[in-house]
């Protein structure tokens, strides 16, 4: 069909790449994701203490993560941390290596890049609440405790959720990146395929429609909580 | 107890960060004088390479210049495209619609990199198209390669734009007799406005960021001239050449966030 040669793909040994590919995309998407949702959550109460020490480093680490190209800091870690010091002696070898492979590299650094993005989405949440509905609460006779969960919590996490689903999905993508620093997931692969087949075109709209799926499953996960959790009256266009 | 002037707690925060600041700048100078100066300098004499391509600074053929170009120019061509997108994802006429709607949910589920591959190897060294030839180079395929997954962000700012915008504005719109596209001209789109121009900017510095990636495609941008670089010098003035690069990225791209997330406070909490 239009001229497109799939056969490469009834080859195991390129079946065995792709799957190792996906295998290990999902690996480091799973891994980076959680840590960044961990990281933003720990950042935004860090945040709401109100102590300004702290609120001004974890600004600092926002902007830093946030102004630079997630591909360069990749590649800092990748180069520079072992020259920084992390590196150990391999007691096979006598050798001096460094301590984090390309994999521990990449999801470190992507780690730390979702980890600023979700600690902007949750802070934003947290901010965005109408000061009314907490004086409301307040008047209520709501503690503080029953306060934040019966009437903060709910309403900040609607708030972050769409925000909370671009970071992800960004993160998602950005895991491709990781195959300039060698890490072997399905971009990685992908390059090997079309590189050892010529079929550029076939791999390329393989892989894209593979990453559209996964990143499509993702994306309608968390469209439905966000439509299962979404506040009445708003959102309707016409 | 000494009387002073009393800090407001964001004059605190501000004065921590000046005096990491202050600490970068110490902690620089101390390096220098230990010894570092010989990996600054350099940096320093390669600084107008990597900034616009050429060794003495002029004219410019790459480098961190040739990033901003890029930038503005993808910005100029997603905008464009993005507004159409956006507009056709919340029309009410199905066949117009589905379509956009899958195609941007293509684009944007789609990584930046692998669009970017994509339409390095798709798109031709040259199209012949009544006659004349429109040459593809690497630059402009890198201009397109970035604005499609911006575009399909953008209309995604527009959509959230406007569906911000209570419902009711529209039940009342059209009880007074406005047609779909009177209620866009004078009554959505004149709020949603407010609340887009955060988002487009939010999305320039995040397409600045991304222009790193163009290194793939070949250009001579500033991650192509580091590699380069990088391979006649030492481990150790590596970690220097780096800091110095991921400067300059946020030194460029954090005042334009700042501004956004400023505007983007003001009119948030609006619609609630």
């Amino acid at each position: 069909m239009f001229g497109l040669d799939y056969s490469w793909l009834a080859d195991p040994a390129y079946q065995q790449w792709l799957l190792t590919g996906v295998v290990n995309t999902l690996k480091l998407a799973v891994l980076s994701s959680s840590a960044a949702i961990l990281i933003g959550m720990l950042g935004a109460l860090g945040l709401t203490l109100r102590i300004f020490w702290l609120d001004a480093l974890i600004e600092l680490f926002v902007e830093v993560f946030r102004n630079t190209p997630p591909l360069l800091q990749m590649l800092f870690a990748y180069f520079t941390l072992s020259t920084l010091g992390l590196r150990v002696t391999d007691p096979s070898t006598g050798l001096s290596v460094p301590l984090l492979s390309a994999f521990a590299c990449a999801a470190i650094s992507l780690s730390l890049f979702g980890g600023a993005l979700a600690i902007e989405a949750f802070r934003s949440g947290i901010e965005t609440m109408p000061r009314s509905i907490i004086d409301a609460a307040r008047s209520l006779g709501y503690g503080r405790w029953a306060r934040f969960w019966r009437i903060e919590a709910p309403i900040a996490t609607r708030i972050c959720l769409p925000g909370l689903t671009n970071i992800l999905t960004n993160l998602f993508k950005t895991t491709s990146q990781a195959s300039v620093i060698t890490v072997p997931e399905l971009m990685y692969y992908a390059g090997q395929i079309y590189n050892d087949t010529f079929r550029t075109l076939e791999v390329m709209i393989l892989v894209l429609l593979i990453y559209v799926v996964l990143v499509s499953i993702l994306t309608f996960a968390m469209a439905r909580l966000e439509a299962f959790m979404a506040f009445p009256g708003y959102g309707r266009v016409h | 107890m000494i009387a002073g002037p009393m800090l407001s707690y964001e004059g605190k925060k501000r004065a921590v960060l000046l005096l990491i600041a202050f600490g970068v700048v110490i902690w620089i100078g101390g390096d220098a004088a230990a010894g570092g100066s010989a990996h600054w300098s350099r940096v320093l004499v390669r600084l107008p390479l990597l900034l616009t391509g050429s060794a003495s600074g002029w004219p410019i053929t790459g480098g961190f210049v040739l990033n901003i170009i890029l930038s503005l120019a993808s910005m100029a061509l997603a905008t464009a495209l993005g507004t159409i997108m956006g507009l056709a994802t919340l029309a009410r006429f199905g066949p117009i619609r589905v379509p956009s709607f899958l195609l941007m949910n293509f684009l944007r589920n789609s990584p930046w990199l692998v669009l970017l591959f994509a339409t390095l190897y798709f798109l031709p060294f040259e199209m012949h198209v009544f006659g004349t030839t429109i040459p593809f180079p690497p630059f402009v395929k890198a201009v397109i390669g970035l604005a499609l997954p911006t575009a399909a962000n953008f209309s995604e700012v527009i959509r959230g734009a406007v569906q911000s915008i209570h419902s009711g504005q529209w039940d009342a719109a059209r009880s007074l007799g406005y047609g779909t596209g009177q209620i866009y001209r004078h009554v959505i789109m004149p709020q949603a406005l407010r609340r887009m121009i955060p988002g487009w900017m939010n999305l320039y510095a995040l397409l600045m960021i991304a222009t790193a990636l163009a290194t793939v495609t070949g250009i001579q941008d500033v991650l192509t001239i580091l590699n380069t670089l990088l391979a006649m010098e030492n481990e150790r003035v590596i970690v220097y050449f780096y800091l110095t690069i991921l400067f300059l990225f946020i030194a460029y791209c954090y005042p334009i966030a700042a501004v956004a997330r400023r505007w983007e406070r003001a009119v948030k909490g609006e619609s609630l």
